[in-house]
Parts: structure tokens; sequence; C-alpha cells
């Protein structure tokens, strides 16, 4: 059997970041989740030193994304990415406060899976990270490419 | 260039012209002048000829009637008689003509008198030869004949005759001079003028080529003005959208980073609300000193709390009442916020609108609310209008809605829409008898999130303000005109046919 799933975590605001982890947690979820809070350290860890993702060959990943980070924005994380050929079938969650049309429209261009608008409403938005936890529990995740 | 030279030269101009004028005038007068001296010159120089002319007919006649007299002596034929006696009857009045030809001149004068004198004796000697030789005395009448070389009348009428020539000739002379004097003047003075106005002319063509090179340079420089002037707006303009795209930029990053704190605080209070139930069930089983039982359904049913602690409880759901509803508030206005950025960066495609179509399609969608509040809903013909769909669906849209809204308690509502159009505007009102809205009021309700009035109604206050924007941004005007209890009328002015240009060019 391969590796499990480990969920990357780019989400710049730390309560955020909290409460997706113990939503998650909530649906029963226990992957392991790395969090980031801004880009660089993330791209760093994604692509490696040599900036190839060469490091992820083999492991099975699942990025939840941030779109306003304070260093770049989300979309070049998920740019950068999806044009990985190690990295290009890890699923990728867009969660953002966003819910500009363009931009949803430029994610899924870019190739992500999910696109997920943060509800203020905590009772929405408990529920949507839950529901999204239920989902992870369920999708296949495929190593990333040898 | 100075309004001031300008002047100058206008003035300079119109003093040329006038002195063109007055040359010309000049040379006229003087021509004319010159020209009738230059007649009578030639009438003097004329009558010498004349005069002359008379004296030569007079010593013609004078042989005649000599030769005629000698004939007569030596023929005795009569035709020779009445030769002598024509030229003799000729004489006389040829005499007389000289004496008025001769009358300007004294000394002519003069001379014709002694000539006269001169001619009757010379006629007389003649009558006496003729009669001589009637009475065949004609011996006596060769002798006289003979001495007639040395007679003292032929010798005064030739030497008279001479003097008189001999002044016709000086005069003639003299008056010749003064008529080629009088000519050479005309001609001098002809070509002064001529010269004169040539040299005006060309002035004057110098002064018009200056002045229309000044005004083509003027030109020149009102067209670089204007460019420059143009330019600047357009500047300004890109300056003014540029600050716009700013703002909205700003806005919508405003709200947004403002909602990621924002989901926090709501989070976090709901994290807060279920660790208040947690405790409070703690204290309450820790307090309660009978153990819990579950119920027939095996539940654990809620224990009790103390007198004092269902106190603090409650501050505790107040507190966390009051902050859910603010942050749900908040969350609004944020929401309107972005809405309303959304709509500023939205492009306007202005199209031919059916409006009595679009109202009753609005009317329409408000059909169950005006049912339940025994509204009617009447729609005059209105003008058609060229603008854009969405806008105008916003704009009715809000003020219908508003007018339904805000109704008087127990009054069945009414509300009119009407239009008429009014150079190039098409003016739509919408009239209800609702509340009304006091006169304070009426500038703050186009305000954002300002409202009036009671506040029994839910709403942000964002309706007005996003329809004041949007007719702005269309080209037009809005106002309202009510009194507290009155109902309302809001005016709306667009123009008739919207090109996306008329105010707003930023779209």
């Amino acid at each position: 059997m391969s590796k499990p799933v480990t969920i990357i975590m780019i989400e710049d605001d730390e309560g955020h970041a909290r409460l997706i982890e113990r939503n998650i947690r909530r649906s029963g979820v226990n992957n392991e989740i790395i969090p980031f809070t801004n880009g660089t350290d993330a791209v760093n860890y994604l692509f490696g030193k040599d900036s190839t993702g060469l490091d992820h060959k083999g492991e099975a990943l699942l990025i939840l994304l941030d779109l306003n980070l304070p260093d770049m924005t989300g979309i070049d994380i998920l740019k950068r990415v999806k044009e990985n050929e190690f990295l290009k079938c890890a699923p990728v969650v867009v969660l953002t406060t966003t819910d500009d049309a363009q931009e949803i429209k430029r994610c899924y261009e870019l190739g992500c899976n999910v696109y997920i608008t943060k509800p203020v409403n905590y009772e929405s938005f408990a529920n949507a990270i839950r529901q999204l936890g239920l989902f992870f529990s369920v999708i296949q995740v495929p190593q990333a490419s040898t | 260039m100075t309004a001031d030279a300008a002047r100058r030269r206008a003035l300079w101009q119109i003093l040329l012209l006038l002195a063109g004028l007055l040359v010309l005038a000049a040379i006229s007068a003087a021509s004319v002048i010159l020209v009738n001296q230059a007649r009578d010159d030639s009438r003097w120089v004329v009558h010498t000829v004349e005069v002359q002319n008379q004296i030569s007919n007079l010593l013609l006649e004078i042989r005649r009637a000599e030769s005629a007299t000698r004939a007569y002596l030596l023929s005795t034929g009569p035709q020779f008689l009445s030769e002598y006696e024509t030229s003799a009857a000729a004489i006389l009045p040829a005499v007389d003509r000289l004496v008025r030809l001769a009358n300007d001149n004294p000394a002519q004068v003069a001379n014709t008198v002694k000539l006269r004198a001169a001619v009757e004796q010379r006629l007389a000697e003649f009558a006496r030869g003729i009669d001589r030789i009637k009475n065949n005395d004609v011996q006596s009448s060769i002798d006289i004949l003979r001495r007639g070389g040395a007679n003292q009348a032929v010798q005064d009428i030739a030497s008279i005759t001479r003097a008189m020539r001999a002044e016709e000739g000086r005069l003639f002379v003299e008056r010749t001079r003064t008529a080629d004097q009088s000519q050479q003047w005309a001609s001098w003075v002809t070509v002064a003028g001529s010269g004169l106005v040539v040299l005006l002319a060309t002035l004057s063509i110098f002064l018009v080529r200056r002045s229309s090179n000044a005004r083509d340079e003027a030109e020149a420089r009102l067209r670089d003005s204007n460019i420059d002037l143009e330019a600047a707006v357009e500047e300004r303009t890109a300056d003014l959208r540029e600050a716009n795209d700013e703002l909205q930029r700003f806005s919508y990053i405003v709200s947004h980073d403002l909602r990621s704190p924002l989901v926090n605080i709501m989070g976090f209070t709901s994290e807060l609300e279920e660790l208040r139930g947690d405790i409070f069930r703690r204290i309450a089983t820790l307090a309660n000193e009978e153990p819990i039982v579950p119920d027939v359904n095996g539940e654990l049913p809620e224990p009790a709390l103390p007198e004092q602690d269902k106190q603090l409880s409650a501050d505790f759901t107040e507190a966390l009442g009051f902050i859910k509803s603010s942050i749900g508030k908040m969350d609004r206005l944020i929401s309107a916020i972005l809405n309303l950025t959304r709509e500023g960066r939205r492009e306007f495609k202005p199209v031919k609108i059916d409006t009595r179509e679009l109202i009753e399609g609005i009317a329409s969608t408000v059909a169950h609310q005006a049912a339940e509040t025994e509204t009617q809903i009447r729609i005059e013909p209105l003008p058609d209008i060229e603008s854009d769909r969405l806008a105008m669906e916003q704009i009715f849209g809000n003020l219908i809605d508003n007018a339904l809204k805000y109704l008087k308690p127990g009054v069945p509502g009414d509300i009119l829409v009407k239009g008429r159009t009014k150079m190039g505007f098409a003016i739509f009102e919408i009239i209800d008898n609702g509340r009304g809205i006091d006169p304070r009021d009426h500038q703050r309700i186009f305000d954002l999130f300002r409202r009036a009035g009671t506040q029994d109604k839910p709403g942000q206050g964002i309706g007005l303000a996003h329809v004041r924007a949007l007719v702005r941004r269309m080209g037009g005007t809005m106002s309202v005109s009510s009194e507290l209890g009155n109902g309302s009328n809001f005016t709306v002015t667009l123009p008739a046919r919207w090109t996306g240009h008329n105010r707003d060019k930023q779209t």
C-alpha cells in the first residue's frame, strides 16, 4: 500500500488554519497536516532546494491553498504546482475568501480541482470544512509520478 | 502679439486706405484741371492759327479786289467788275471777323484799328479807280495804279499784317509751349499719382500679409493650445480614471481583507459558544448533588444550573449574541461594498429598451408583495430609452421595492410610474402614497449606509446610494420630492440615447 496522504495547508491566517484543522479533524481525518503561513516557505517545501519537486517523488500530497498570501498570490503557487511534473497530479483545493467570478474561473483554468469560498457564517464554514474532510477521507490521491 | 499691436495695425491699414483714397481723389482732380487747362491751351493755339488764317483771308480778299480792279482797268469786262464787287464786299466783314478774333489781345486790337483804317483807305482807292474807269478816265487810273506800289495804304496794310502775323507767331510759340507744359504736368501728375497709389497698395499688401501671417500664427498657436488642452483633459481624465480604479481596488481589497479576520472572530466565537455549553454543563453537573440518570429514551437530561450560575450563563449568551449579530451586520456591509465595487467595475452596454415592458417585468416579480399589501402598481405609457438594461432594472427595481417597502401602515398602496421626454432626456417618475420622507433627510437617503425614518424594515442603506451611482454613471440625475406622511416622488432623468460616454468615460 502507498504512503498515507499528506495534507499541505498553505494559509497565512493562523486563526483560519486552526479552524480548518479543527474541523478537518472533527470529520475524522487523521492524516498528517503540514501548515505553512506564507508562500515562500510552502514553495521551498514543495519544490525543494533544487526547485524541481523531486523530493516528493512517490509521495501522495493534497494541497489546501489560500489565494491571498502576504508574499505571493496563491495563483502563482497553483500555476507552478500544475506545471511541475512530480506535483501536477496532486489535488489542489483552493480555500479562500475571494468569490470573484474571474478569480474562480482562472483557478479552474490553471488546473485547480476544487474551489471553495470561506463563508463568514461559522456554521456554514465549519460545515464546508467538515464536508471537505469527509471528501478527503474518501478520495483517492495518486502518488506523485515516478 | 498683444491686442494693442493688433489694434494699431488695423488703424494703420485704415489710414493707408484713406491715404490711398485721398491720393486717388487728388490725382483725379488734378487730371481734370490739367486736362481742362490743356484744352484751353489748345483752344488758344487754334485761336492763334485762326487769327493768322483770317489775316491771310483778308489779304487774299484785298489781293483779289486789287487784281479784279486791274483786270477791269485793262479790259473793262463786266465780270471783273462783279468780281471786284464781291471781293470788296467780303473785305470789310473779313476785317470785322479779324477784329472780333483778335479782341483778346490789346496789341492786336490796336493793330486792327490801324488795319481797318488802312483797309478802308485802300477800299476807297479801289472805288475811286473803278469810278474813273467807269468815267473812262483810264489814264489817271493807270497813273494811280502806277503809284500804287508806293501807296501809303498798301504799305500800311503790309506792315500791320506783318506785325500782326509776327505777334500771332509769337503767341503761337508761347501758347504751344504752355500747352506742352500743361500736358507734361498732366503726365507728371498721373505718373506720380500712379506711383503713390502703387506704393500705398504695396504697403497695404505688406501690412495685410503681415497681419494674415500673424493671424495664421495665432491660429496655429490656438490649435496647439487646443491640442495641449485636450491632452491636459485627457491626462486629467486618465488620472481620475486611475484614481477611481485605485479606489475601486482599494475598497475591494479592504473589504476583502476585512472578511478574513471576520471569519476568525465568527469562528472562534462559535467555538466559544460551544465551550460555554461544555463549561456550564460541567458546572451544573458538579453543582448537582443528585446523580444524573438517563431518561426513558436513554438520553441524559440537561442538568439544572444553580440560580446565580444561571445569571452568568445568560450574561455569557447575551454577550456572544451581541458579538455574533454585530459580525453578521459587518459581514452584510462588507458584502454590500464588495457588490458595489463589483458593480462599479461592470461594463455598461447601451441597448434599446422597451421601458414599459421592463417595468412591467419588475412589477410582476413584486406582484406577490404587492398583493399582500393590497398595493396597485400603475404604469403609464413610458418613453423608450437606449441604455444599459441591467442598470435600468436595478434602478427601477430598487425604487419600486422601496415604494412597496415603506407604505403607510393600514393604507392600500398606490404606486404610479410615469415618464416623458424632454430635450433628449427621458424623465421617469415613481410616485407612491407611502409614508414619505422628511425633507431634512432628502440628501441623506442617497448616502451609503444611511437610512431615514422609522427603522422597522430590514436594510443596509445601500439601495438608493446604488441607484444614484448607476444613474450618474449613465449620464443622468435623480431627485426626490416628498413630505413625511404624504408619499414620495422619485424623479430619474436619463439621456434618451446614452452612448456610454456621456459623463463617465471609464467604461
